[in-house]
């Protein structure tokens, strides 16, 4: 039924389709510099045409709606490159406040104070000094200064990586708890997009829900699957469950044996989220993995210095001639019961420098053969099977191969995330030039429109004037 | 194909790159030291450990040898003296044993005898800094002394045979003194105070009995040629000290050049190296300022 009014109920439709769509295209270029969303794109759809006597006639346009452009995968996978560059990142910051304790001696004369290397070394220089003049008080009260720097240094360590280790778990805290209100506006979201658009990706639900989900991403390792219904469910690396349609699962903190450990619903899942990912799991990875390595080797290498030299200087004979016995022991150290935190309380205890026993035992006080032996701990492997400077010489090497090697996957790590959301970008985020042309197109089409409007108003002026000597206009 | 529209912020990412890179560099060459921390060269960190390890050895160990060698060198000194002292007993008592003095002469060479025991016994007695140098370890006390309550004299050595030896870096031992009494008891025979102490018995009153003198005489000779041997082991410690001295001072200067080489900066690298991430940062600054004017939309054609 070709009708001149039909045509204008066409043709007025176009005219909103077009309306709408340049509502879609100013949304675009309003948002064009917001945080996670995406270019929409309007869509225009034929409407149902009528069939009348086996002729079909069209009913015009109408704009349903606009889609969001955006690649769920891509996301994803930007997401999980998100994960593992925070993880590495989060650790890096961690290594580096670590080996900041020990950076290495220049050598100059002005060198930085407190190299642990330089200190073992100066210790046993001191006993070595002591063998050329047993007697002389000045080289004895050089050994107990030397000893005194050393356990002051080591000490320093330990109680630096201690309360590192203290901000590390406080910087934990803080991530789960930024988790938690996620998971939950999470759980909201997908409620509200569920009612609101079952089917499509679409709207500004979605762009809210894909800027959380990337922001979690960032924090803690999760896996996410995309459920009936345009919902998301999402678990931890090790599975847990975190949300699941309307519901979110809580992090719970609580403190064993002095740090924070992690349970979801109550499953202790501290060394799964180590390794899962996320800031969360660069943090935890430095605290209870780095930094427990790096407060062992201190430990370890101060229980043999003290052990050893405390073993020894009790075997000899002292400078007012008492010889060592285990009732009364001549120990230059405090003697640690165990290595676990035998770093952190080292200390010189022994006040008068006559105790120490240079000569041997029963000899009398001009002796040395003592105090040579104490200077030889310095070649014997006293650590580990090592000598006392091998083994901090491996120790810094290994500490800075370890963060060398997180430097070189953080920096890779970066330049993939850059890539991925460059990609992303160029699909999903507003790019002006298009909207430019979308809106100067709109706009002829709107033209055109109304020029077709005004020519169906003269054809209907004629209609009308049939027949009749007046004009109507 | 499509473009990412923000492009520009990676730029901006860059530079901020370059401006952490002029950072590094500009403190590398303002410090001097290249390897500022352990990740910069994991390697280099451990092996400049070992490195100083070694040159603060040597170190100390020049410190030390210079503190011996002083003491070495009194311990030589007072031998030396020790030997022209004996020379001159011997001359006198084979004058004594000739025959041809008379009592009053040999009760004379009798009392000089003394005279130069005193002597052999104040230069055994020796200390160096507070420290008895021949009375083995218990170097606090003088080690010899004389009692003329017995006829002869009889002088007692109250210190002990202990050996005080200096390891070198190199794992060398260097022998630090000679006890007292290997120098001047020797084996029996060959002590110095003994035949001291017969000699002036036997000249005391005036008479000799010449075969008795004679073979005195003959033991104080053997115990002079036994001081001689002594003070040789007191000059081959000197000889190994200064040699040990010597090689230790080379390796330490070996060594801080290996060291600094490893551990200091390169300044024309990183003058080079400065330069180019300035002219990289010019560059970008220009770049961006250029791709940010408003003109290069579309929307500015409309």
């Amino acid at each position: 039924m070709g009708t001149i009014s039909s045509a204008f109920s066409i043709i007025s439709g176009a005219l909103d389709a077009d309306q709408a769509a340049l509502n879609v295209v100013s949304n675009n270029v309003a948002n064009a510099n917001t945080t996670g969303y995406s270019e929409e794109v309007p869509t225009f759809e034929q409407s149902q045409t009528i069939n009348v006597n086996g002729k079909t006639y069209g009913t015009g346009v109408s704009e349903t709606g606009a889609t969001s452009l955006r690649d769920r995968v891509l996301e994803q996978r930007l997401d999980q490159q998100q994960q593992s560059a925070s993880a590495s990142g989060a650790r890096l910051t961690a290594l580096n406040n670590i080996q900041a304790l020990f950076t290495p001696d220049s050598g100059a004369s002005s060198s930085t104070a407190g190299d642990i290397g330089s200190d073992i070394t100066k210790f046993f220089s001191s006993l070595s000094s002591l063998e050329a003049e047993p007697t002389d008080s000045s080289l004895r009260l050089n050994v107990l200064s030397t000893a005194k720097t050393l356990s002051g240094d080591i000490s320093n360590a330990a109680a630096s990586l201690h309360s590192q280790q203290a901000g590390l778990d406080q910087d934990t805290t803080g991530v789960v708890s930024q988790i938690n209100s996620l998971t939950t506006s999470i759980a909201q979201l997908n409620q509200q997009i569920q009612a609101a658009s079952p089917s499509d990706a679409s709207g500004t639900l979605e762009d809210q829900r894909q800027q959380d989900l990337s922001d979690l991403s960032k924090l803690i390792g999760i896996n996410q699957v995309t459920t009936a219904n345009n919902g998301v469910q999402i678990t931890t690396t090790s599975g847990q469950l975190l949300v699941a349609g309307g519901v979110s699962n809580q992090v719970e903190g609580g403190i064993v044996n002095g740090v924070t450990d992690y349970s979801v619903n109550g499953t202790d899942v501290t060394s799964e989220l180590a390794s899962g990912g996320g800031e969360l799991g660069g943090y935890l990875t430095a605290r209870d993995q780095d930094i427990p390595s790096a407060l062992s080797s201190l430990d370890q290498l101060a229980y043999s210095i003290s052990t050893s030299v405390n073993a020894q200087n009790n075997q000899g004979t002292d400078g007012d001639g008492v010889t060592g016995s285990t009732a009364n022991p001549l120990y230059i150290f405090s003697e640690p019961a165990t290595v676990a935190g035998s770093a952190a309380s080292m200390s010189v205890t022994m006040i008068n420098s006559s105790q120490i026993a240079a000569a041997g035992a029963g000899k009398g006080t001009g002796d040395n053969s003592n105090a040579v032996v104490m200077a030889n701990l310095a070649k014997q492997s006293i650590v580990n099977g090592q000598t006392a400077t091998n083994y901090y010489s491996s120790f810094v090497s290994s500490l800075g191969s370890t963060v060398s090697g997180v430097e070189t996957e953080n920096t890779a790590l970066n330049a993939s995330v850059t890539q991925l959301q460059s990609q992303s970008n160029a699909l999903s985020k507003v790019n002006l030039n298009d909207e430019a042309s979308a809106l100067t197109t709109l706009e002829r089409s709107y033209q055109a429109a109304s020029q077709v409007f005004s020519i169906l108003n003269t054809i209907i002026q004629s209609a009308l004037n049939l027949g009749e000597s007046t004009a109507v206009s | 194909m499509r473009v990412d529209p923000s492009y520009v912020t990676n730029l901006v990412g860059a530079l901020d790159q370059t401006q952490v890179n002029e950072q590094q560099l500009s403190s590398e060459l303002s410090s001097g030291v290249s390897v500022s921390s352990l990740s910069q060269n994991p390697v280099a960190s451990g092996e400049n450990v070992l490195l100083l390890n070694h040159i603060q050895q040597d170190d100390s160990f020049t410190q030390t040898s210079s503190l011996v060698s002083g003491k070495l060198q009194v311990a030589d000194t007072a031998l030396s003296q020790v030997v022209t002292q004996l020379n001159t007993a011997i001359s006198l008592a084979t004058r004594a044993n000739n025959g041809t003095m008379n009592a009053s002469n040999i009760q004379s060479i009798s009392k000089q005898l003394a005279g130069i025991l005193a002597e052999v016994t104040t230069l055994a007695n020796t200390s160096y800094q507070g420290q008895y140098i021949f009375a083995g370890s218990q170097s606090s006390a003088a080690p010899f002394s004389t009692s003329t309550s017995t006829t002869p004299a009889t002088t007692t050595y109250s210190g002990d045979s202990s050996v005080n030896y200096l390891e070198t870096p190199n794992g060398q031992s260097i022998q630090l003194n000679v006890p007292g009494d290997q120098i001047f008891q020797g084996s029996g025979t060959s002590s110095v105070f003994g035949a001291l102490n017969n000699l002036i018995a036997d000249y005391a009153s005036g008479t000799v009995d010449t075969a008795k003198a004679v073979s005195d005489t003959a033991a104080l000779n053997t115990s002079l040629n036994y001081v001689s041997q002594q003070r040789v082991t007191i000059d081959n410690s000197l000889t190994q000290l200064t040699a040990a001295s010597e090689a230790v001072s080379s390796d330490q200067t070996q060594l801080t050049t290996v060291q600094s080489n490893l551990m200091q900066a390169d300044y024309a690298t990183v003058s080079t190296q400065l330069s180019l991430a300035e002219t990289q940062q010019t560059a970008l600054i220009s770049v961006i300022a250029q791709l940010n004017s408003t003109s290069n939309t579309l929307f500015s054609k409309l």
